[in-house]
């Protein structure tokens, strides 16, 4: 365990715990839109940058990303400076120009008192933040379908060559984990279109609820061990299944004592 | 063959020097890049055809030898006729007779193909006597233009891998990173980090794996230098590799080539087949313990893949993003393990330390910046190409001395330094030693070291601008304040150059600026407003001027001037005839008229005027 | 872990209690979320079975998760699903052959039994004691000679 000091609070944390982790035990709310438990850190967006110093650093003071940075022991971190506040003022500003409909920037801007940019707006702004949660959960689920392309302002998230991507199971982690819900999807029931690819969906024998494609059960039942059959029937039927066999034990149980 | 000591070196080097001993001649032509998009390999081409036919005493086309660049790329092709050093510019392919019956059967040498200084306009026979060399010391490029850079031998013959044995065979890891320490060398990429410090780091590393990485992903417009080296003497940086390994204990390395440099791919290939043919990469070289072997990783050409997280990104086979580097990569670097990564020019010089010493080193150069420099000079420059010069020498003698001034006697403005993220320095830092540190403290930085004049016809806000627009693009666009700062920043530069600019703007610059400085993930964007605040620390007024009086002071941004001709106009009509727009109205002998609504200022007229009666302001 | 939740389905009369205090035990934001358990009809006359998470061994549910956000509990034995780590890729709720691993519509989220951190409020609810926190009886490890 490590103790450092939080907005003049000293606090206990596990070695190796990154600092933004820190800061939200204490209840202290600081924005992010590029963390997420299901992936690594990766300081893109910045809006957690905090400000940091040591008793014996001189005065010297630093701002770094608290998603990415080790919390430290005897560090003394500010998350509210008059520094740090108009860094995130300023992200939040430059975030508006690009993105002036997303939702969740405005919200985060609206709390730092901007309800408008004033920059310039990018000309073919999206709602996208590129805050690539979606690239790095499709790699840490292992298909690495999509991907960021280009660089610099120009950069997007695509798949390969802008075509519907060969390594994609439709399993909508990239959409559910989009904070500004840039990815869009359909799914009828029946089939399920993202970045441009089909997939059917496999439906219970039982009750004919889909649940989820065909290629992620495939891929479920190729690495990670699931059996086939597990997949022929939707969670309801399998709790009817498992009623319906449980009562058949008790039944027999019953008809034994009397 | 396999050679396993010292003395099968010297072997090697005795044989080559004893085949060289039959030539009474010998030709070295520079087929660095410049010279052969001049037509250099066509000139090599023309010397074997006529040798084919004719036979000449002590001389074949052995004789001529294909080297690497000389560095003066303004005068190529460049034929240098040894012993004597008869240096020859410009030379093109049907000179090449001439030159073979005059300066190779006889000893005549050919005045026209002399170069001419331009301050003294005297022809100088000997490379040693032009300005642009004699004030050079070159070390890292100690072999460039002197040995052919696909033939191993002859780099043996020069000395090499004399440095590699020396280390493999006398000395201990520890003993190699204090020599390097002691010599003072500091990263030639940009950051100027000790290069010892950060080899004992990565080997007080505990891992099983550590790897050695040479950055040749030189990205700065205008810069060649690690280009050169790896083109004209691989091996020395494939040396300096190996020295590095052997130092923090790595069995693999990694030349990182942007694909833009077809030609060093080739030259650190065939470098790197060579070695392994020859024993001095791969198991147990030199009969020791130490197994080496070095892979090319190519770059596709993005800018950010120089930066050291970035790039080893990059040679893993991911997206080239750099990542927060509060875990140094020292530390974890590629594949996450230990990694020291340092450029080309760096590499090149860790030989000849060892073969000279520690100390040699140390006593060139300033105390806390040692060694020397290779800079690309480019740009209002008589002289532009590739120097090597100790540390510590001022702008002036780079620029007046070796680049022989402004071309055409033109008034000096700035010289920009260190690359895109680099900074301009104005005349009043012309006396400025260059070295690491004194360039950072003025603003700029001293970069992988392009070195970029400039005249009064400059204007600063276009080279700010310039220089934002690239970084806007070559941004990984990872964080916010670079990709989407940058880009601000860039707009509000476009705003003032158009003459839209408003008094609040070099404010919010400013502030912006600040936050992209303070908040950038990685060294471009950190360093991303350098070309907007070392221009406005400098060349305010010129801001101003485009703002408060909407003026171009230079004559460059295009909404802020007009062309007008003035009466000294002689009604030759050359503009007219110039003017695709047909903005330009006239009678012979009478003054011509601009007609402002058609004129779209692409300076057409102002070439094709021979009396200068053109103003533009 | 020095107890284990029972399901006694003899004993269960389907008043769905449990389902009810579940929901409520599992609110989000003041709004019931998703019973993480279902009493079900059996075909057989007056007998239900409260389907909850087995716990299992070896569980579908976490080997199917690719993001690795259900993990067991080592003081309580569940296998916990880390609600701010899982991307509702549903895969879970596909592979359950029990149907245990839920997709809670109204909040967005997907859902399982945690026993409750150790104290299963149904069992606290339920009246005929079907469902019960019993404690282990550690049994003596036969010595090998």
């Amino acid at each position: 365990m490590v103790t450092l000091t939080i907005n003049g609070k000293l606090v206990r944390a596990r070695e190796g715990e990154m600092l933004l982790d820190a800061i939200r035990r204490e209840g202290i709310e600081i924005p992010a839109t590029c963390q997420h438990e299901a992936v690594e850190p990766y300081g893109a967006c910045r809006l957690c940058t905090v400000e940091i110093t040591k008793a014996d650093w001189g005065g010297w003071k630093n701002h770094v990303t608290s998603c990415l940075y080790p919390v430290q022991e005897g560090l003394i971190v500010s998350t509210h400076s008059e520094d740090v506040i108009r860094i995130r003022k300023t992200i939040l500003d430059l975030f508006l120009a690009r993105c002036p409909n997303a939702e969740l920037i405005q919200n985060m801007a609206a709390e730092y008192g901007i309800t408008r940019t004033s920059y310039e707006e990018v000309p073919d702004g999206n709602d996208c933040i590129l805050c690539g949660l979606c690239t790095r959960v499709c790699d840490k689920m292992g298909f690495q379908a999509i991907s960021t392309v280009g660089r610099g302002h120009g950069k997007e998230v695509a798949p390969p060559l802008g075509e519907a991507p060969p390594d994609c199971v439709g399993c909508l982690a990239c959409a559910q984990i989009c904070p500004t819900n840039y990815i869009k999807f359909t799914d009828d029931g029946t089939t399920r279109t993202i970045w441009g690819r089909e997939f059917e969906l496999v439906k219970c024998e039982t009750t004919g609820q889909p649940t989820i494609t065909k290629e992620f059960a495939a891929y479920l039942v190729k690495h990670r061990n699931i059996p086939e059959d597990y997949f022929t029937r939707c969670d309801s039927a399998h709790r009817e299944e498992l009623a319906k066999t449980m009562g058949r034990i008790t039944h027999w149980g019953r008809q034994e004592e009397a | 063959m396999c050679i396993t000591s010292s003395r099968q070196l010297k072997q090697v080097r005795k044989e080559f020097l004893d085949g060289d001993a039959r030539f009474e001649k010998k030709v070295m032509i520079c087929c660095g890049t410049g010279c052969l998009a001049n037509g250099a390999q066509e000139i090599v081409d023309e010397f074997d055809s006529i040798l084919r036919k004719k036979r000449i005493k002590g001389f074949t086309i052995e004789a001529v030898r294909s080297t690497g660049c000389h560095g003066f790329c303004e005068q190529g092709p460049l034929v240098i006729i040894e012993p004597r050093g008869t240096f020859y510019t410009k030379v093109k392919v049907k000179d090449v007779a001439d030159i073979i019956e005059k300066s190779i059967r006889s000893d005549e040498v050919i005045d026209k193909h002399l170069y001419t200084d331009p301050a003294t306009k005297q022809k100088i026979e000997r490379y040693p006597d032009v300005a642009f060399f004699s004030h050079q010391q070159r070390i890292a490029l100690r072999n460039l233009g002197k040995i052919a850079p696909h033939n191993i031998k002859d780099y043996i013959a020069n000395g090499g891998y004399q440095s590699l044995a020396k280390v493999l065979t006398t000395m201990t890891p520890d003993d190699v990173i204090t020599e390097v320490s002691k010599s003072g060398l500091r990263g030639r990429g940009g950051g100027g980090f000790s290069a010892g410090r950060k080899w004992r780091s990565c080997a007080d590393v505990e891992s099983d794996t550590h790897y050695v990485i040479c950055n040749g992903d030189e990205g700065d417009p205008g810069a060649f230098m690690d280009r050169s080296i790896m083109e004209g003497d691989p091996h020395s940086v494939l040396e300096g590799l190996a020295i590095a390994a052997y130092a923090v204990g790595a069995k693999e390395g990694f030349v990182y080539v942007r694909d833009e440099y077809p030609l060093a791919v080739v030259h650190m290939q065939k470098a790197i087949e060579d070695c392994r043919k020859e024993g001095l990469l791969g198991e147990n070289i030199f009969e020791t313990n130490f197994c080496f072997d070095v892979h090319i990783a190519r770059g596709a050409g993005a800018f950010v893949c120089g930066e050291s997280s970035a790039l080893m990104k990059s040679v893993a086979g991911e997206v080239g993003e750099p990542r927060a580097k509060y875990v140094r990569s020292v530390v974890k670097g590629l594949h996450d393990q230990p990694t020291v990564l340092n450029n080309v020019e760096t590499f090149a010089n860790i030989p000849i330390i060892f073969e000279k010493g520690a100390d040699w080193y140390a006593g060139i150069g300033t105390k806390k910046s040692t060694g020397t420099k290779v800079f690309s000079l480019v740009g209002k420059v008589r002289n532009t190409g590739l120097i090597e010069v100790p540390m510590g020498i001022t702008l002036r003698q780079i620029i007046f001395d070796i680049g022989g001034g402004i071309i055409d006697d033109r008034p000096f403005k700035a010289v920009q330094t260190g690359g895109p993220s680099g900074g301009c320095l104005p005349e009043s830092k012309l006396d400025l030693p260059v070295d690491f540190d004194s360039l950072t403290e003025n603003g700029s930085m001293m970069g992988s070291g392009g070195m970029i004049v400039m005249d009064d016809r400059t204007c600063m806000v276009d080279v700010a601008k310039y220089f934002t627009d690239f970084l806007v693009k070559e941004s990984c666009g990872k964080c916010v304040p670079c990709r989407e700062g940058l880009y601000q920043l860039h707009k509000l530069l476009v705003k003032i150059s158009e003459g839209r600019g408003e008094e609040s703007d070099i404010d919010r610059m400013e502030q912006l600026s600040e936050v992209i400085v303070n908040a950038s993930l990685c060294g471009l964007g950190q360093s991303g407003p350098n070309p907007l605040l070392s221009t406005l620390k400098y060349f305010r007024d010129e801001y101003t001027a485009h703002i408060r009086d909407k003026r171009c002071p230079a004559g460059v941004c295009r909404e802020l001037i007009t062309y007008n001709i003035t009466d000294e106009c002689t009604g030759c009509m050359a503009c007219i005839s110039a003017c695709a727009y047909h903005a330009i109205t006239g009678q012979k002998k009478k003054v011509h008229v601009i007609d402002q609504e058609k004129c779209t200022k692409c300076g057409a007229c102002v070439a094709a005027c021979r009396f200068n009666t053109i103003d533009v302001r | 872990m020095n107890y284990r939740f029972v399901v006694k389905p003899e004993l269960c009369i389907g008043c769905r209690t449990c389902e009810l205090a579940c929901s409520f035990a599992h609110s989000v934001n003041g709004k019931p979320g998703r019973s993480r358990i279902y009493p079900l009809g059996t075909g057989h006359k007056e007998l239900w079975v409260p389907v909850v998470c087995l716990q299992c061994e070896d569980p579908a549910c976490a080997r199917s998760c690719l993001v690795d956000a259900i993990t067991r509990n080592p003081e309580t034995g569940a296998m916990d699903l880390d609600a701010e780590r899982c991307v509702r890729c549903m895969a879970c709720v596909a592979a359950c052959p029990f149907g245990c691993s839920l997709h809670d519509a109204n909040h967005q989220m997907v859902v399982k039994c945690d026993l409750c951190g150790g104290d299963p409020v149904c069992a606290h609810f339920c009246p005929t004691k079907a469902l019960v926190l019993e404690p282990i009886v550690q049994q003596k490890k036969k010595k090998s000679a």
